[in-house]
């Protein structure tokens, strides 16, 4: 087992993992942070998404022990169901999330390409989601989400 | 389900090599995108040792032409280091193709390296810069060619007491360099086969040309009969055709006869020409 220590969502926090542990399931069962997911578990569908130090990582290949002193995001970062960020209320509004399985990877990875590009062209955007899947939507509702946010968001480290 | 393992995570390379020295079977981990995914395939495996915090193996540094990569740099950092797109831009354009975001955000060169995987796309131009790898025990340093670094498919001559500390290569100025590939998409993709090349031409003619094909052969190679032809030629069709021949012939002496040539070897003639005429 090791102590690790990190920030969850802008708050510190800490505590013991497996050797072995992905932070996939640190995030899921010690947190209760069910937005991340397990869809391939061998880092091709980016349902399992995070963000570390701002850039996504797939926590499905990331072993919990290497978060240790570092800065860890997932969706519940963004907004809540009550407070929306603008990047969640374009996804509503241009129909870009269907069954949502892929939803919370696909928000992250354009939060961090908004983060250090406030105004994205298209291949920039298809670039920065390229390691998200989605078998519903067909992209073109995602990219038209992402392109709208741009313009309306503050993209906070 | 991953192995049931132990890791450590040593923060010097002093501590990584005695770690390595007194364990004997550890896996050295670094992004861990290759090696978890072979793990949950049912590799086995009792110790680990993440190289991820070891102090200075994630430094890029830049002396007089040559260029020093730590092996924890990941991918995402030779795509976008604007200095290897001006010095090794062969490099940074294929690092750029690797897999996703996440996946140069997670993976190394070195682990690239290690894993030797006939496919992987920073081999190719890390042979036309002429590549050589620092590899360090607890009681020696030694330095190997990338040619000779890479035995078999999957297999370099990485014994398990070793690291990787550094990949070293020199600039190319005055030359044209790039990096092509084919795959089945765009992103997320598995190179079906790549061209690196770097080439000086002065006045319509050829004084130094530099070509690796990757994904064709067990591992990635140089036809250095070709770039033997071309040296001093005049740049003009015939020449390129024949030197174009030349590298499918190379090909074919490596590996035999393949089914998968009737695509393969239109597609590289088709890469090759291009790089060559630019
Ligand atoms: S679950 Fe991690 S990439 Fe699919
Ligand atoms: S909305 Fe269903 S996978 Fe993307």
């Amino acid at each position: 087992m090791k102590n690790v220590s990190f920030v969850l969502n802008g708050k510190r926090v800490s505590c013991e993992v497996q050797d072995r542990e992905l932070l996939l399931h640190t995030l899921r069962e010690r947190f209760s942070i069910k937005s991340v997911k397990e869809g391939c578990g061998i880092g091709e569908c980016g349902t399992c998404t995070v963000l570390i130090d701002n850039e996504p990582h797939y926590s499905c290949l990331t072993l919990a022990s290497k978060v240790n002193g570092h800065d860890v995001k997932t969706v519940e970062y963004l907004g809540d169901a009550d407070h929306l960020h603008p990047l969640q209320k374009a996804f509503i509004e241009s129909g870009a999330v269907q069954c949502g399985y892929c939803t919370p990877g696909m928000l992250l990875s354009a939060y961090s390409l908004l983060m250090k590009n406030g105004n994205p062209g298209e291949n920039e955007i298809k670039e920065a989601i390229s390691g998200n899947l989605c078998r519903c939507t067909g992209y073109i509702q995602i990219v038209e989400a992402i392109r709208d946010a741009a313009g309306l968001c503050k993209c906070k480290s | 389900m991953l192995p049931d393992f132990v890791s450590v995570n040593p923060e010097t390379k002093e501590e990584a090599l005695a770690f390595l020295d007194s364990i004997g079977d550890a896996r050295v981990i670094a992004g861990g995108t290759d090696l978890l995914v072979n793990m949950k395939r049912g590799e086995s495996c009792r110790n680990v040792v993440d190289i991820m915090n070891v102090e200075g193996l994630n430094r890029l540094s830049v002396n007089d032409g040559e260029i020093v990569i730590g092996s924890t740099v990941t991918h995402a950092a030779i795509s976008t280091i604007t200095i290897l797109n001006d010095m090794a831009r062969s490099l940074s354009a294929a690092c750029g193709l690797i897999g996703s975001p996440q996946i140069r955000n997670m993976g190394t060169v070195g682990g690239n390296l290690v894993n030797a995987s006939p496919a992987a796309d920073s081999i190719s131009p890390l042979l036309i810069h002429d590549a050589i790898l620092s590899i360090e025990s607890k009681d020696e340093t030694r330095e190997e060619t990338l040619e000779n670094f890479i035995i078999a498919p999957y297999e370099t001559s990485l014994k398990p007491c070793e690291l990787l500390t550094s990949v070293c290569i020199k600039a190319l100025p005055g030359y044209r360099e790039g990096y092509r590939r084919t795959a089945k998409r765009a992103a997320w993709a598995i190179s079906r086969l790549s061209v690196a090349w770097a080439i000086l031409e002065d006045e319509g003619r050829f004084v130094d040309v530099k070509l690796a094909i990757g994904s064709c052969t067990p591992m990635p190679f140089r036809p250095r009969s070709v770039e033997e032809f071309l040296r001093g030629r005049t740049k003009v069709d015939p020449t390129i055709g024949e030197a174009v021949v030349m590298v499918t012939e190379e090909i074919r002496k490596i590996t035999g006869d393949r089914p998968s040539f009737a695509y393969k070897l239109p597609v590289v003639s088709d890469l090759v020409q291009k790089a060559l005429r630019g």
